[in-house]
């Protein structure tokens, strides 16, 4: 009989905690539902998480217990989800902050991971997709391929990737999901003949139709470094605090002589997220034979206080050794206003190259992120090639 | 280009429309920027001063501060001066403020933290009012700028037209597409007049999304109606309404209006 209850309270000790584990949640669109994993785990007294589209994932801000709630908080973004646990469902709403009301999203989740789903051959591969707007085409490309959860990719626009989308395919159809606290997209698309047509879903109800053909291999992006050009006669200038309040510009010793990167970002900026492990790499191999990067950062909030506790957190994220500078706001016209250098500036990021001279080589408006697979590969490799010939110099 | 009596078509909406009230109406009720708050929204121009007296904005216990916009970058200057970046209320002693509009237009709104918010005020909800239908595209492809519901200046594309069946007349609605902050993101939205405005309903109209749902169909609810801004505090303009979008019937649905004292503002384009 004691044995029996050792083994009982053994049990119930081995039963994980009760919201544990990995979750199938779905944001309910107007036009179809964006599946995404959560995961949660104990961590001491409290709860930490993650949210993933397929294999990726990315670490929650918070999670908060409530009796038989869950609040999972995504700070980056100002953004909550609030569920009801019943059993092994979870339902409530995904809400950030709005001007004309709360933008809010139906949320529900059931226990488990969503299944692997690869793709066949006929879906893979580069597309040049057609956004069909209320004024007329916008180009995009979809890169489709199989990964180590299923159909996986991306898409780009003229500015850089929109991140790492994972899909799962119905006969003919496909769907492509990216959510990652704040950017809600997901594509759904049919395959007919050698087309593909469909629909991207933006927030609970933006729909933009679309349509799709094999990439020939003719550029059908316009290339970003075509999109926001530089003063190149003098050298390029800035001026912004650091993260201590100390005023920092390009005259600062540290950069005097050096080939220095600038990347204008924002932690706001899931592309910026993508840039930084790569940025963190160029600096650790070129640092010793004369590269710098100073990062200038568009926050949120406006309050620098609150912004710097944001950007201590995402440089000790992404490990950057480099030194991050306040610049301002997150809008583009905030960053043409303080870079009064850059013409058409359009994107975060935008990484700017000087010589060591202290002028502008290059620029490169967004960024393609590792879910843009090759793409990502041969941008990396011009960097490094272009950082190289600027060493050189 | 038909709307349909949706009863029985219609798929359950991804966001029902008793969710999303109650979600408006506690964003109305607690919000910091919740626009029965406002106490003033002004074009900030070539600059705005706040807080004595012979300000542009009076505002009592507030010290000079003053808010500018240099190449589309909006900021306050004054003790806690800072950046104000668009479309996030940040507070200011005790008040509240936030910028919205596009660069160059940019609009400043100030929100008080004192005083009694009223509660919106909603029809019985009427299944009869919802409709499932197509929209047909706009004869001509154009932008317009009009002000949003917030009473904030927006460029705007025709997105086409909706026909709707109400009080044994059809009418149809033009429907524009409203950006909604982010590049990505926007509405499609009707303002709209009905035999209701003035006797129980917002003398000027109200908006109402128009839902795409899955093939090609639109959801058009009346009862997710709501009062541009104006109707809570006169801090706000008020949108002219849209030529043509008036239903000769009551539209019994949606939220109500119980001010007094109003008449209808003059139709987009007319002189007030």
């Amino acid at each position: 009989m004691r044995a029996l209850a050792l083994c009982f309270l053994a049990a119930l000790a081995l039963e994980p905690p009760a919201p544990a584990g990995d979750w199938r949640a779905v944001l309910d669109l107007a036009g179809g539902e964006l599946r995404f994993g959560v995961r949660l785990e104990r961590a001491g007294q409290q709860w930490k998480g993650e949210l993933c589209n397929g294999t990726r994932c990315q670490p929650l801000s918070s999670v908060r217990q409530v009796g038989d709630s869950l609040v999972l908080e995504i700070a980056d973004y100002a953004a909550t989800i609030a569920a009801a646990r019943r059993g092994d469902s979870l339902s409530g709403v995904y809400r950030n902050v709005g001007n004309r009301g709360p933008r809010t999203i139906p949320f529900r989740a059931s226990r488990g991971r969503w299944p692997a789903d690869p793709a066949p051959d006929r879906f893979l591969g580069r597309w040049d997709a057609n956004y069909l707007g209320d004024w007329g085409t916008s180009p995009r490309v979809f890169e489709l391929r199989n990964g180590p959860g299923g159909l996986e990719g991306t898409i780009i626009s003229n500015s850089g990737d929109y991140g790492h989308f994972a899909g799962r395919i119905e006969g003919d159809s496909f769907s492509l999901a990216h959510f990652d606290g704040s950017f809600v997209y997901l594509l759904t698309g049919r395959l007919a003949g050698d087309t593909l047509r469909g629909v991207f879903h933006a927030g609970l109800r933006t729909q933009t139709s679309w349509v799709a053909v094999r990439s020939t291999g003719r550029p059908h992006l316009t290339p970003p470094t075509e999109v926001t050009r530089a003063d190149t006669t003098e050298p390029f200038r800035f001026a912004f605090p650091d993260l201590n309040g100390r005023m920092v510009t390009e005259r600062d010793p540290r950069f005097r002589g050096k080939v220095v990167l600038v990347d204008v970002f924002g932690t706001w900026c899931p592309t910026c997220h993508d840039a930084a492990p790569a940025l963190a790499r160029l600096y650790d191999k070129y640092h010793d034979r004369g590269l710098e990067i100073v990062g200038l950062a568009y926050e949120v909030t406006g309050d620098s206080a609150a912004d710097g506790r944001q950007l201590r957190r995402y440089r000790d994220k992404f490990g950057l050794r480099f030194p991050i500078l306040l610049a301002g706001v997150n809008d583009t016209e905030a960053a043409a206003t303080t870079l009064p250098q850059l013409r058409g500036f359009t994107a975060f990021p935008t990484t700017i190259f000087l010589g060591r001279d202290g002028r502008v080589r290059r620029v490169h408006a967004g960024f393609y992120g590792p879910a843009t697979g090759a793409q990502h590969g041969r941008l990396v490799g011009e960097y490094e090639r272009e950082i190289e010939r600027l060493l050189r110099e | 280009m038909r709307f349909l009596l949706a009863l029985a078509l219609a798929a359950p909406a991804a966001l029902s429309a008793q969710t999303e009230r109650d979600d408006y109406l506690a964003w109305l009720a607690t919000a910091a920027n919740s626009p029965f708050a406002a106490v003033a929204q002004q074009p900030i121009g070539a600059g705005l001063r706040l807080g004595p007296a012979t300000a542009d904005i009076p505002l009592a216990g507030l010290s000079e501060h003053r808010v500018i916009e240099r190449g589309g970058a909006v900021s306050l200057e004054g003790p806690g001066g800072r950046a104000l970046p668009r479309g996030r209320p940040v507070p200011l002693g005790r008040y509240t403020i936030a910028v919205a509009g596009a660069p160059g237009r940019s609009v400043l709104t100030v929100f008080g933290r004192g005083g009694e918010r009223k509660r919106a005020q909603h029809y019985p909800h009427d299944e009869s009012l919802v409709f499932l239908g197509t929209l047909a595209p706009p004869a001509k492809r154009t932008t317009v700028r009009v002000l949003a519901v917030d009473g904030v200046e927006t460029e705007a594309s025709e997105a086409g037209t909706v026909t709707v069946p109400v009080g044994g007349t059809r009418t149809r609605l033009r429907v524009l597409r409203i950006p909604t902050g982010d590049g990505e993101e926007s509405e499609l939205e009707i303002f709209f007049r009905d035999a209701t405005n003035g006797e129980g309903t917002y003398p000027a109209g109200r908006f109402v999304a128009l839902v795409p749902e899955a093939g090609g169909h639109y959801r058009l609810d009346f009862n997710r109606a709501r009062n541009p801004f104006c109707a809570y505090s006169s801090a706000y303009p008020c949108p002219a309404p849209w030529r043509g979008n008036t239903i000769p019937a009551p539209v019994r649905a949606g939220e109500r209006y119980l001010g007094g004292g109003l008449t209808a503002p003059p139709l987009e384009g007319e002189e007030r």
